[in-house]
């Protein structure tokens, strides 16, 4: 039984953070109807950051956060103005290599500054502390404190979005590009916003993800496949519907912890033989492709 | 016959890109009476055979217009299906290539059937994720050595072996992929003036009007997909004999699969010349930057970096490839 609420928190818990993860990626798609191959890997540079300023300012890595998100929302701007506005004219396979493109060269940048070897955080006045909930059950204190500043910044994001003149913008922006010019909003401000605040947000997740999790160049892909797995389950452009498809991708990737608790309840021998953990992340793209195939809108989505 | 003579009949193009084509194709098959070094020989086979990979994507994507950035599954189906056969059961190449063509076909109909109900974006995700997926079993599938990978061994094989297609020079590599390469010219020469292939262009240009004319849509779409992974699975099976080691990671990462595309795009998709020069611009250059730039110390990822920017610069500035600049040129010199 432990081990099912164990890793139902789990679950939970890093789902909070992985929907942070895919909100930029969302609000970016909405807004502008590109896929950002480089969404991993404003996540890496998040990372990145989190790591460097944790340890070259000796400060606890929990109080990077604001300038990870300075660095995101600069890094964000610089692609759009720099390289995204160029894309936007060309069709949709020059969109999607370019974006390729610039994933190949933070990854190459950042092996070219950094090395190929994995860094991780090994102080803070969190690491190495947790909690015991009851049940048996032991939830980490980074984590913890990850997922509610995740859900804070997530609650940040959605008063923006529809509490303020610029997020309304934002959202007659993705909803009628033609029609929200017309009305007076400069459309191409609101693009670059929507990048700002993409990579605002999800390098804020990095700078999270880093004190429970190493870092190397090569981590984006892995990262913008879940992005994508939760921005098609919840619904593209849908901001609530990133964060539900968040806690249930985080499910996903606990699949080995239930599988090992079905395996204790029931006694059964073959599947213990099957390598769950090796199928980890895999559950998450069958999970993407069977979501698009029969729901193409996803739960939240108005967008087709 | 009728297919023969259409496959052979090159009239409608310019006299100017039959000379250049021609000129081309002959120089290929004289090239190794030259002297060159085993560089060159392995880019040039590398070169020919990302041709045909971009062959096969060109039906799909180019013609069809439908971004596919799975590829790389194929190539790991046909590269696995041929070395399985040959290492546990000394199946000639010649037989266990057709074979891994029908494993590829079959599983592109299952999950192409299902996909082509998506566009765009959403279909361009959806086939990365099928083939993360795919690379993700063949990881931890023990029968086809997982992570590790298969290792065909020349010492058992006394090469030069035409069945199994061992060879100790790189030669006769050449001159198999050069004639793979010459039918595949002739395949697409007549596909892009078969009743598919006109099917294909229409979808791309108003897929509501194409279904209005009574074109079924899908059955199009995964005809189409099945052709070009015939194309990359035979490729991918020469790959194993060729290579002689695979692994998941590299017969069937995501970069493979974009690679393919960018060549295609590069050239020109849509175009029956567009994935050659496409391949034949990418694939010196890259070879050319890891040779020369890869290998320096404290500098690991600058010849990526390089590459990264080059395919930015042109997916920003030229998305239309070398064969659409050719073309404006041409049609402003016609008015």
């Amino acid at each position: 039984m432990d081990i099912l609420v164990g890793s139902l928190f789990a679950g939970l818990l890093i789902g909070m953070v992985l929907a942070l993860v895919a909100l930029g990626l969302t609000i970016i798609w909405g807004v502008m109807d590109i896929v950002n191959f480089a969404h991993g890997e404003f996540l890496m540079i998040g990372m990145y950051t989190g790591l460097l300023t944790a340890q070259g300012l000796g400060i606890d890595p929990l109080f990077t956060l604001p300038v990870a998100a300075v660095v995101g929302f600069l890094l964000g701007i610089i692609c759009y103005f720099g390289f995204v506005k160029f894309l936007l004219r060309g069709p949709m396979v020059a969109q999607l290599l370019g974006t390729f493109g610039l994933m190949l060269f933070l990854r190459n940048l950042a092996l070219l500054i950094f090395g190929s070897e994995d860094r991780a955080l090994h102080h803070g006045i969190l690491v190495g502390k947790s909690f015991d909930i009851g049940m048996g059950v032991i939830v980490p204190a980074t984590k913890l404190a990850c997922a509610g500043l995740s859900v804070a910044a997530f609650v940040a994001v959605w008063l923006m979005m529809h509490r303020t003149k610029m997020g309304k913008a934002l959202t007659a922006t993705s909803l009628n590009v033609q029609g929200a010019r017309y009305m007076g909003i400069p459309t191409e401000k609101m693009n670059a916003l929507a990048w700002g605040i993409g990579g605002a947000t999800v390098t804020i997740a990095g700078a999270l993800i880093v004190n429970f999790w190493s870092v190397n160049p090569f981590i984006g892909l892995l990262f913008t496949m879940i992005a994508f797995a939760i921005v098609a389950l919840g619904g593209f452009g849908s901001v609530p519907g990133a964060f539900f498809a968040g806690l249930v991708v985080g499910m996903i990737t606990e699949l080995p912890g239930f599988w090992d608790f079905f395996t204790y309840t029931f006694e059964a021998d073959w599947m213990v033989d099957i390598p769950m953990t090796s199928f980890k992340y895999m559950w998450v793209y069958v999970a993407y492709f069977v979501i698009m195939v029969l729901r193409p809108r996803g739960l939240f989505g108005w967008k087709q | 016959m009728e297919a023969i003579r259409n496959a052979l009949d090159f009239s409608d193009f310019p006299r100017l890109d039959l000379i250049v084509a021609g000129s081309v194709g002959i120089a290929f098959i004289i090239f190794p009476f030259f002297p060159h070094s085993s560089f060159a020989m392995s880019t040039m086979i590398q070169f020919l055979m990302f041709s045909l990979y971009g062959m096969g994507w060109n039906t799909i994507g180019g013609y069809g217009g439908q971004v596919d950035l799975g590829k790389a599954q194929y190539v790991g189906i046909g590269a696995y299906t041929t070395a399985v056969m040959l290492i546990l059961w000394d199946v000639p190449f010649w037989v266990s290539m057709p074979i891994g063509m029908f494993f590829s076909v079959v599983w592109s109909f299952i999950i192409g059937y299902p996909l082509f109900r998506l566009k765009g974006h959403y279909f361009a995700i959806a086939t990365i994720a099928t083939s993360l997926v795919l690379k993700d079993i063949f990881e931890v599938w023990d029968f086809v050595g997982a992570a590790r990978g298969l290792e065909i061994s020349p010492i058992k094989y006394h090469p030069p072996d035409f069945l199994r297609l061992i060879f100790r020079e790189d030669v006769y590599y050449f001159y198999v992929i050069l004639g793979f390469f010459f039918i595949g010219v002739l395949y697409m020469n007549w596909f892009r003036k078969s009743r598919l292939g006109f099917q294909l262009r229409s979808i791309k240009d108003n897929e509501d009007v194409a279904r209005s004319l009574g074109i079924n849509v899908h059955w199009a779409k995964v005809k189409t997909y099945a052709i070009a992974t015939a194309f990359v699975s035979m490729v991918g099976s020469f790959h194993a004999c060729y290579i002689k080691s695979i692994e998941p990671e590299d017969t069937m990462s995501l970069d493979i699969s974009i690679l393919i595309a960018l060549m295609a795009m590069l050239g020109g998709a849509g175009s029956l010349w567009g994935p050659i020069i496409g391949a034949g611009i990418l694939i010196p250059l890259k070879s050319y930057l890891k040779e020369w730039l890869g290998a320096q110390a404290g500098m690991v990822g600058i010849d990526l970096i390089l590459y990264a920017l080059i395919i930015m610069v042109i997916s920003a500035f030229e998305p239309r490839g070398v064969w659409g600049i050719v073309e404006k040129i041409r049609r402003r010199k016609r008015n």
